[in-house]
């Protein structure tokens, strides 16, 4: 096989393949990126939204509900669970001596919890939701699915469109403002408390949009969340907790590591590499690669 | 040197007294009525006491928190099964389970110890993960099925000798085991380095200026938790005769955490109690439902949400002042307001 047909046939597609999971990292990654950059608070439960809401676009799927409905559908119904988690749960002990820890125990309670009544109402078994589009196209001679173009081009408008709403509305600069310093932002009249909540509800939304994304490619079962988290914090420690920009690009980097590494050995080997990269950037840059939302 | 470090220490020794009074008393009953079951329950509660004991090192005293324990208590726990597999001598597998976790300690405290607060803990989760996820894919591990048909080996105990399959004998070495590792971490608290890892929880910037190595403090406690997680991993293969990936897996950290927590933090003793109500709570909701997840995530968000400070919170400040109602000597009298006006 010549060099050509190697890029061609193995390695583009495999690119692409990288691509598409690294989208819905990337909103995995921001979500959590957001909620600690804001509240400083670690979400343990990021990946049971994420099931979240790959088991809501499954159930509203067999009720008949189209796929373009629910991209937009899961994100809006998880609001409100988001809104209810920070305001009943996290806000009791956000004032504690140590939040880190506190949050972090109460968050890892509530993905056990999840994940075992997902468990008891879908079942353990893996179930599968088909995808609007089939096909591929063929884009300069390599072949590309049309759903996994799809998801690049969707996760791509929504990274954009949380990028544009955080950096160049009001409502982004009242959110920073308060990552900042929350008791000022407070003074000049902020609803400090609704913005925490509201900014979780964000960040839960991303990732059940994120579930919906990657439903059709990856099977849903009630542990999908916790296979996937670690490579979401992965992701967030490289690219610096609580920055944006670090979570899109070390979500793409970190996935095409794993895309890339499993062309040459075998898979079950890539979470290894993925974890080491993570490391061996940690040795060098312990801080990530980009300063904290409202910092920088 | 009286403080309130010691007080409290005190107040955990009678603790741990009334848990190994209560433990002879049930093993006494248990041999009585001839039940192994419960017995073989009690021995597995004690081992993942061990577990939490670890946990609560870090947690309570040095202030970090992992939630990658079962990673050293797994290696321990392969470790002293593939000993055990070759040759039937109990000491060597502890040596070889120590060793082991000794030598994965440093390496993993190399690279968790770079960084602190939330980041040491999900690079302490993150690295548990992958090296179950390597055990879990080695063939020469066993991979998922671990290693299994761990012969029953005897325990020479100075002229008497108890076998691994006797419920009775082995849930008194285990406590024994248990019991000297508590007094090791209780006596190691109370020299000079235990207190600068408790000052590392109350203000670890200030540690340095006092011309402490931060560094060397959290790493010699993170090998310290390493080992003492691995010694108890080493005492599972002996009860239940095989080993698997599960016991590196991230729920195995969650229960110490948990036991931990349950129990409070920062008593060493609570982590034993709490690893005892947690074995019970889980056979107990085990008996009739297969969803104790549910359970142990509600048990989880309580304690942290109403009982910051364990069950054993509740007793403590109780105690504490019962048995301050002897009289003190004088030096005590003497250092008591000032450690209760900086606390």
């Amino acid at each position: 096989m010549g060099m050509i047909d190697y890029i061609q046939f193995v390695l583009a597609p495999q690119v692409i393949n990288g691509l598409a999971l690294g989208t819905a990292v990337v909103l995995v990654a921001l979500g959590l990126t957001i909620i600690f950059g804001l509240l400083d608070v670690i979400n343990m439960s990021h990946g049971e939204f994420y099931a979240v809401g790959a088991f809501a676009a499954l159930s509203l799927g067999v009720a008949g509900v189209n796929f373009w409905v629910l991209i937009a559908l899961v994100p809006i119904l998880m609001i409100p669970l988001g809104i209810l988690v920070e305001r009943l749960l996290i806000q009791r002990v956000f004032d504690g001596k140590d939040r880190h820890v506190s949050t972090l125990l109460l968050t890892l309670g509530l993905s056990l919890i999840i994940e075992d009544l997902l468990k008891a109402v879908f079942g353990p078994n893996t179930h599968s939701i088909q995808a609007p589009v089939t096909g591929a196209l063929e884009l300069f001679g390599v072949i590309v699915p049309n759903y996994r173009l799809l998801l690049i081009v969707i996760g791509a408008a929504i990274v954009c469109m949380i990028a544009f709403v955080i950096y160049r509305t009001r409502l982004g600069a009242v959110v920073r403002a308060a990552a900042f310093d929350r008791n000022m932002t407070a003074s000049l009249g902020v609803p400090v408390a609704w913005v925490y909540a509201g900014t979780f509800a964000l960040g839960v939304s991303l990732a059940g949009v994120a579930g919906v994304l990657l439903a059709p490619l990856y099977s849903v079962f009630p542990t999908m969340g916790r296979d996937f988290i670690l490579l979401a914090f992965s992701v967030v420690i490289v690219g610096g907790m609580g920055s944006i920009w670090g979570a899109v690009i070390a979500g793409i980097f970190l996935t095409q590591v794993q895309a890339l590494a499993s062309l040459v050995i075998s898979p079950v080997w890539t979470d290894p590499i993925v974890f080491g990269t993570m490391v061996a950037f940690l040795m060098f840059r312990p801080q990530g690669l980009f300063g904290r939302l409202g910092h920088a | 040197m009286h403080d309130r470090q010691s007080r409290v220490m005190r107040t955990n020794h009678v603790l741990m007294m009334l848990f190994v009074g209560g433990a002879l008393v049930s093993s006494a009953l248990g041999i009585a009525s001839g039940d192994t079951f419960y017995l073989r329950l009690g021995t597995e509660a004690l081992i993942f006491g061990g577990l939490a004991l670890s946990v609560d090192l870090l947690l309570g005293y040095t202030g970090v928190l992992s939630l990658g324990q079962a990673l050293y208590f797994g290696v321990g726990a392969y470790a002293s099964a593939l000993v055990l597999l070759h040759v039937p001598s109990f000491s060597l597998a502890m040596i070889a389970a120590g060793v082991a976790s000794l030598v994965s300690s440093i390496l993993g405290g190399l690279i968790a110890n770079r960084v602190r607060g939330v980041y040491f803990t999900l690079i302490t989760m993150g690295l548990a993960q992958v090296v179950a996820k390597i055990v879990y894919n080695s063939r020469e591990l066993g991979a998922s099925d671990g290693i299994i048909g761990i012969p029953i080996i005897k325990i020479g105990l100075g002229a008497a000798s108890v076998s691994t399959a006797d419920p009775a004998g082995f849930f008194l070495v285990v406590l024994g085991i248990i019991v000297a590792l508590y007094v090791f971490l209780a006596y190691l608290l109370e020299t000079p380095f235990g207190r600068v890892l408790i000052a590392l929880k109350a203000n670890e910037k200030r540690v340095p200026f006092l011309g402490y190595s931060v560094w060397r403090a959290r790493m010699v406690a993170y090998v310290l938790a390493g080992v003492i997680a691995g010694l108890s991993g080493a005492l599972y293969p002996m009860l239940r005769g095989f080993v698997s990936p599960e016991l590196m897996f991230f729920m195995t950290s969650g229960n110490g955490v948990i036991s931990t927590l349950l129990g409070g933090t920062g008593t060493l003793v609570g982590a034993l109690y709490g690893s005892v109500l947690l074995v019970v709570i889980k056979s107990a909701v085990g008996s009739w439902t297969e969803h104790h997840l549910v359970v142990i995530g509600l048990l989880f968000m309580c304690s942290v949400l109403f009982l910051p400070r364990g069950l054993l919170g509740i007793v403590h400040p109780w105690l504490q002042q019962a048995l301050s109602r002897k009289p003190p000597p004088e030096d005590v009298r003497r250092h008591v307001p000032i450690s209760d006006a900086r606390s």
